[in-house]
């Protein structure tokens, strides 16, 4: 059996399992699978709204995970887009109320987005800084801290809707005043909350699609297997870091811009609503397969939009089917590439690389987290 | 602020530091065998709704047993798709956690429809000493409490004594340390470290039970609250000792206790700062062990320089 044949019998098992799964989710509530079929079809494609909210679904978690991409390349697993589209979303606010009130009326639109776009990436890109500063100076585990920033990212987010961005207006649900008009994107497809920032996708895969030609690229690559060898080719490790974590960072602060001044044109807590996560999960599904990001992307926002036509059509099934399919979906897909990884198959480039740089020492020595597990054996044997 | 806040708040800190603790046991485990299991947080709010759900038709004990149950299947699947399939540890661990938040959430609804009162069912009856009970301040906190969280105390015992006196605690020990040359003395690394996951996975299981039946009485989605992920970095700040985890569970559980209790009282600051600080202050003591391990491990290689012998370090 070739390479080729066995791939797509891998592929084809992870779709059979994602349709067996959502088949026993479906009976179980028990509705008709096919109905629910039909709803998932009309929740993604009965009209152009529908269509719209696809575009604007896919958009920032494609940012997201393209930006992630070089990350993970890197073997820096970072968790904290949510955070940095909070603080991206946060400073773009913050900037774009600021320029209304400094020069008033008469700012024309794209100076507002130039402003928007540049201090949510900065929002962005400053969160990630930090991790990646306490993994370069003390080796702290960046999954971890991204994780936890993530916590605290949200409740400053609280806390500035409530006081120093918090609405004038007497409201049920804390939110940010309405922003101009003007830093306001306009619609892409009329009828539809697509606005002209989901073009941004564009630039974003052309960039993607540079920089994975550099040489850079190919360091990083060479990072995560062999620190050493990075070294020699000259990018140190505090480079990589600090080079991922901000593109990474800005890209997800941009996300928390397009949010704003794209979708609500206000900032509400919601404003991340699980685009970091989904943008994590579908990079990883898009680093296995290159060139499948926004396929997935488009993906994973058709099941959040199609699982509300599956709740709408069969009146039993909760739309939160979604994030079951998406857990098996990466279950599978993360279980194929293991099993091409391992029969030599698969382009082993393409795969996230398992190390974790946040516990590479500098000199590609044995991790403190190691070092800790002997350290420990020592004391107790 | 009064004694009896304080003892409120005490005896709110062992409760929230349970299923830490059980948590962070099992974890133990796994990392002290050179694993890791990112997919806690959906094993934990997996088993916190089943236990739920089985505990309202077959009672308090079957809730708890079917929760390990559930946190067992995840990690055997985790265990299949990591170690016998060759798939990435981390990738599949963030996968059981969306799938594990993502199911319990589906079947809650499917269980308990929008608008529907949510179900509860009797938490595990809470120890009355009599006099032990009615010392100020403590009493409260150590001997009023659930049975589970005497379990936990146990449960931390046992895993100690494990590490400390077993064959398998070895066993765990030399596979994490160095799997080549334990393979070679006779150690079994995968079969060991497939014994870790599933231990790490039932404890999961039974720490998000303990979430709903120790204390609430009824699951809610995303009950959990991240509580998983605190539990990796209590791990890595209690060294995967047991004792370190106990502490570190118990630092945590005071802290959010502490900001829970907090804010009825007269120190006025912005409920958001309460409800951040315990993740602010993990992420506080992670960085400060994390830069302890990073002195020792170079402390320990200037150490084994030629030229320069033991007796001229500290040890």
């Amino acid at each position: 059996m070739s390479g080729r044949v066995r791939g797509w019998m891998l592929a084809g098992s992870v779709v059979v399992a994602v349709l067996v799964v959502a088949t026993v989710l479906i009976l179980l509530a028990g509705a008709d699978p096919l109905t629910g079929l039909q709803g998932l079809i009309a929740g993604v494609s009965s009209s152009p709204y529908r269509v719209g909210e696809l575009l604007v679904g896919a958009v920032p978690i494609a940012i997201v995970a393209l930006t992630l991409i070089p990350a993970l390349r890197a073997g820096v697993f970072s968790v904290g887009a949510e955070g940095q589209v909070i603080f991206g979303a946060i400073f773009a606010t913050a900037a774009t109320l600021g320029t209304a009130g400094l020069f008033g009326e008469g700012v024309p639109a794209p100076v507002y987005w130039v402003i928007g776009m540049v201090s949510g990436a900065l929002g962005g890109a400053a969160f990630a800084l930090l991790p990646a500063w306490l993994a370069e100076r003390w080796h702290v585990n960046i999954i971890l801290s991204t994780l936890l920033l993530n916590y605290i990212a949200a409740g400053f987010l609280g806390w500035t809707l409530r006081t120093w961005l918090a609405s004038d207006e007497n409201t049920a649900t804390p939110q940010s005043p309405q922003l101009p008009e003007a830093s306001a994107l306009p619609d892409l497809i009329p009828g539809t909350r697509a606005h002209i920032g989901v073009l941004l996708i564009i630039v974003v895969a052309v960039l993607f699609e540079w920089w994975r030609r550099t040489s850079q690229a190919t360091r990083i690559g060479v990072f995560a297997e062999r620190p050493r060898l990075a070294l020699r080719l000259g990018t140190t490790r505090a480079r990589t870091l600090y080079g991922t974590m901000l593109v990474s960072g800005a890209g997800a602060g941009v996300v928390g811009w397009l949010q704003v001044a794209g979708v609500n044109e206000r900032l509400f807590n919601s404003v991340s609503g699980g685009v970091g996560f989904s943008g994590l999960a579908v990079a990883l599904l898009g680093a296995l397969l290159p060139g499948g990001i926004l396929l997935a992307a488009l993906f994973f926002s058709a099941l959040t939009a199609g699982a509300l036509g599956i709740q709408s059509a069969t009146g039993t099934v909760p739309s939160s089917i979604a994030d079951v399919i998406k857990g098996v979906l990466l279950l599978g897909v993360a279980a194929v590439a293991g099993v091409t990884a391992r029969s030599g198959a698969a382009r082993p480039a393409a795969a996230p690389p398992l190390t974790d740089v946040a516990s590479v020492a500098p000199d590609g020595e044995p991790t403190p987290a190691a070092a800790s597990v002997s350290a420990g054996t020592e004391e107790r044997s | 602020m009064s004694i009896e806040l304080w003892a409120s708040i005490l005896a709110g800190a062992i409760v929230l530091a349970t299923p830490l603790v059980i948590a962070g046991l099992g974890e133990g485990f796994v990392e002290r065998a050179g694993r890791l299991n990112l997919g806690i947080e959906g094993m934990m709010i997996l088993g916190a709704f089943v236990a739920v759900f089985v505990a309202s038709f077959a009672g308090l004990v079957a809730g708890l047993v079917a929760a390990m149950l559930t946190g067992l299947v995840l990690a055997a699947l985790m265990n299949l798709v990591v170690y016998r399939l060759g798939a990435n540890e981390i990738v599949v661990g963030l996968a059981i956690t969306m799938l594990g938040l993502g199911l319990s959430t589906y079947l809650y609804q499917l269980w308990v429809p929008a608008g529907q009162t949510n179900v509860s069912v009797p938490t595990a009856p809470k120890l009355d000493l009599g006099i032990l009970t009615d010392i100020p301040l403590i009493g409260p906190a150590l001997f009023g409490q659930s049975p589970l969280v005497y379990g936990a105390l146990v449960l931390a015992i046992a895993a100690w004594a494990v590490f400390r006196f077993t064959r398998f605690g070895l066993q765990v020990r030399a596979v994490g340390a160095d799997p080549t040359s334990a393979a070679l003395r006779g150690v079994r690394p995968r079969q060991i470290g497939a014994q870790t996951l599933l231990i790490g996975g039932a404890l999961a299981g039974l720490a998000g039970s303990v979430i709903t039946l120790g204390s609430i009485g009824a699951f809610s989605p995303d009950i959990t609250a991240g509580r998983g992920y605190i539990v990796l970095a209590i791990v890595i700040m209690g060294r995967m000792t047991p004792v370190g985890i106990a502490i570190g569970a118990l630092l945590f559980g005071f802290l959010q206790s502490f900001s829970l209790l907090a804010q009825s009282t007269a120190i006025q600051l912005p409920s958001e700062l309460y409800q951040t600080f315990p993740y602010a202050i993990t992420l506080i003591v992670l960085v400060l062990t994390s830069r302890a391990a990073l002195r020792r491990h170079l402390g320990r290689h200037v150490r084994s320089k030629p030229g320069r012998t033991q007796s001229l370090t500290p040890a």
